[in-house]
């Protein structure tokens, strides 16, 4: 219910009560206006913040990107091109009105393409053109376009779509970017002993428990786009054993690398349940015959959350979806360890009902709020009893709460995700105990 | 090539210009975007958008909104968003998607007010031009729709027009003089705007600003003067020392370059006149006005003409934003950086 002056939200058990098939339409942001506060700048802007369309694009070791749009489209690649990573890598071909509409940019493109690669000393891998919403209207074949300017370079040149306006169609732009940086992949001499880790624009963090894992199954090798250190080493991803698919949205990658090389893949979600980490690992282990013996990364952590839980009794967490993790599981992973977690702010999707539905029956009155609703212009944390909170956005509603943004580019999993989870908590409530 | 950009960003784009000057006014500011214009306008171009909550919204236009031209979906969503959040007036604000679909503005600004008895305002903005063409709408569109006639003026007020976050860098702008200054859009909201035809003189900071002052000069017959006071500009009195200091010290300097909105250019070059005989030539990428402008200044439209302009040109000194500096790498003379929240998103000072 909501009064006037008030942020729209609802507890999870309400919203449990309703289910997948009716959640109410301030939830759902295709059916109003999107709040835009920094809370969701993170997440709601391609390219704004994080691994967006134009940094996830040059993942390809030695690519550049020629962006294909008005003006407007790369204003914010200024703050990119101030890290030393990405100078002389971002080029711009910028449309005028006539361009918009009749779509004549195209026909320049080669002739752009050519002279950016002349005028680099260091010649590119790949060139990756980046089009925006104005080719997406216009119905632009970019597959064409690129063919045509690899007529005019001795390099790659591959389409990269930074279409926000199929953000929730069946192939988003950060769907579709992860399919364009592994489309150059070929097989040629399959190694038995090499997999790819599929999904994420930085690599694990460097002591997750992945690694040894696969090395005691006989990898020798485990490739991460980030991790390949040129053109060549990337190009070896094609001969890998399988793919592992860390990030949902690598999917459809994943499914092309199948029907293209066939290469296969099997999936791993993050979660920060720790019983589900386990079963997960056991699960894998049997997908691929084999034992998986986790026992030593398990105690570790279970000691880390129980020596965590022993100093920080009864914390009360907001979490955001501006985080290395989903939201509803994580929440669900802190009730299940005892915590409260009084706010989640996430739009729930039907698959997260899974997990809100098990928050209902162990805090019914967690509070589950949009961030992209209107009414979050009102939101006040003021008379709020929150100890942490975690995720960028509810950072933003709480200026003066112990924060854990937990959105780093390295990326967190399994059992090392979570002890560097509670680790982050640690430093952010500053070693003071709550009894 | 035209509109090849090999070295230099973008710079803000007409969308981000419009929404600056609406952002103080207490209006809903509905960007009709899929929500990438809205990110990159909130999270790049409009500082305040950190430290106040503004209504800033996007329509989160999705693809068959756009292929099926959906206005009444975008109606809806307003009329749902005006009954839970009070705002003085609508504001749309263009980008490349309405652009592209022939959105006809002038029935969405009609159905708004129709539909929620709250003045609309609705801007043509493509995300193709620069910040001062959004600007330059935003001002003209509000002292149309919003400023009251008036019966007398009301001595020592003023009118500043032109002041936003991308040629201002704060709040409080002062002129020297006594009297009570209304900076529009900044530390001020719509009542000065309904009241704007009393003030006794309009002071124009930006080129965006002066077709609302002569629109305010010919309905309220308000003189205007255009100027930017420099003393303002962060570094300002450390800058005036290194060119007194080059300028004296027999160093020959024959030709200076002034890159910046042109207002704030002219009366940098002014200041200068009074120090150098030397000839001081104003470019800029943005309006120039035929008031301020001399014959030997340049619109500069594309990056290889800035790069031809600035290495061939014989400069001694150019004064500019330090993002188009790394365009330049074979220019001789010496480069002062004169910052433009426009061009590189850093506030405006001298980096001496």
């Amino acid at each position: 219910m909501v009064t006037k002056k008030q942020a729209y939200n609802i507890s999870a058990g309400e919203l449990a009560a309703l289910g997948k098939e009716k959640i109410p339409k301030e939830l759902v942001s295709n059916t109003h206006l999107i709040y835009s506060s920094p809370a969701t700048l993170a997440f709601n802007s391609p390219g704004a913040q994080g691994y967006g369309v134009k940094r996830a694009g040059l993942s390809i070791p030695g690519s550049v990107m020629l962006l294909v749009s008005p003006a407007c489209c790369g204003r914010n690649t200024t703050i990119l091109t101030e890290y030393e990573e990405y100078r002389n890598r971002f080029f711009f071909l910028t449309l005028d009105e006539t361009d918009i509409v009749t779509g004549r940019h195209l026909r320049k493109i080669p002739q752009a393409v050519q002279e950016v690669y002349d005028c680099l000393e260091i010649k590119p891998s790949v060139v990756m053109i980046c089009i925006t919403c104005v080719d997406a209207l216009l119905g632009t074949d970019m597959e064409r376009v690129c063919k045509k300017a690899e007529d005019r370079v001795p390099v790659p040149v591959l389409p990269c779509y930074m279409y926000a306006l199929t953000r929730e169609g069946r192939k988003p732009p950060m769907v579709h970017v992860r399919q364009s940086i592994y489309s150059l992949l070929k097989r040629e001499n399959v190694r038995q002993d090499m997999v790819n880790l599929l999904g994420n624009f930085d690599h694990l963090d460097d002591d997750c428990e992945l690694y040894p894992i696969l090395r005691s199954l006989g990898i020798r090798k485990i490739n991460e786009i980030s991790r390949c250190k040129d053109f060549g080493e990337y190009m070896e991803m094609g001969n890998a054993n399988f793919n592992i698919v860390l990030n949902p949205e690598a999917r459809y990658a994943a499914a092309d690398l199948q029907k293209r090389l066939g290469l296969p893949s099997i999936e791993l979600t993050r979660v920060f349940q720790i019983d589900k980490i386990r079963k997960q690992y056991s699960l894998f282990g049997g997908a691929l015959g084999v034992s998986i013996d986790d026992s030593a990364y398990y105690e570790e952590t279970l000691k880390h959350i129980e020596e965590f839980k022993s100093k920080y009794k009864t914390l009360t967490f907001s979490v955001g979806e501006g985080c290395n993790a989903n939201a509803f599981e994580l929440s669900l992973a802190l009730l299940q360890y005892g915590f409260s977690v009084a706010e989640i702010f996430a739009n729930p999707g039907e698959t997260d009902f899974v997990y809100l539905r098990k928050i209902a029956s162990l805090s019914p009155d967690t509070r589950i709020y949009s961030n992209l609703e209107p009414t979050m212009i009102y939101y006040d944390s003021f008379d709020s009893e929150v100890d942490i909170v975690v995720g960028k956005d509810a950072g933003y509603y709480y200026p003066r709460a112990a924060k854990v943004e937990w959105s780093k580019d390295i990326q967190p999993f399994g059992y090392a995700g979570l002890r560097h989870f509670f680790a982050e908590c640690e430093k952010a409530l500053g070693g003071k105990e709550k009894e | 090539m035209k509109g090849l950009w090999k070295f230099l960003s973008p710079f803000a784009p007409d969308q981000s210009g419009s929404t600056a000057v609406f952002c103080e006014l207490d209006g809903l500011i509905i960007i009709i975007d899929a929500g990438g214009c809205a990110g990159n306008i909130c999270g790049f171009d409009e500082p305040r958008w950190f430290e106040k909550r503004s209504a800033i919204f996007s329509a989160g236009l999705r693809d068959m909104d756009a292929i099926l031209g959906r206005d009444d979906r975008l109606i809806s969503k307003i009329k749902d968003v005006s009954r839970q959040i009070e705002g003085k007036f609508v504001a749309l604000i263009g980008t490349p998607v309405p652009a592209v679909i022939g959105t006809d503005y002038k029935a969405l600004k009609r159905m708004i007010e129709v539909e929620t008895g709250i003045p609309a305002l609705a801007l043509d903005t493509d995300g193709v031009h620069y910040y001062d063409v959004g600007c330059e709408k935003a001002w003209l569109a509000l002292f149309r729709s919003f400023t009251e006639n008036t019966y007398g003026m009301e001595p020592g007020h003023y009118g500043v027009i032109g002041a936003t976050p991308f040629d201002v860098p704060k709040e409080g702008l002062h002129f020297g003089g006594p009297g009570i200054y209304h900076c529009y859009g900044m530390g001020s909201g719509v009542d000065e705007i309904k009241s704007a035809g009393s003030v006794i003189k309009n002071l124009v900071v930006a080129p965006s600003g002066l077709k609302a002052a002569r629109y305010l000069a010919r309905r309220f017959g308000t003189p205007y003067e255009v100027g930017y006071p420099l003393d303002q500009i962060e570094g300002f009195d450390g800058f005036m020392d290194h060119m007194r200091a080059i300028l004296s010290a027999d160093m020959d300097v024959k030709k200076i370059l002034i890159v910046h909105q042109q207002v704030l250019a002219h009366s940098l070059r002014e200041e200068l006149r009074k120090h150098t005989k030397a000839m001081i030539q104003l470019a800029s990428w943005f309006e120039m006005d035929k008031e301020l402008r001399e014959p030997w200044d340049i619109p500069l439209l594309e990056e290889d003409q800035w790069i031809r302009l600035a290495e061939e040109g014989e400069y001694d000194v150019i004064i500019g934003d330090q993002h188009l500096s790394q365009a330049i790498p074979g220019y001789q003379g010496e480069f002062i950086a004169l910052n433009h929240f426009a061009i590189s998103g850093k506030p405006l000072g001298f980096v001496i």
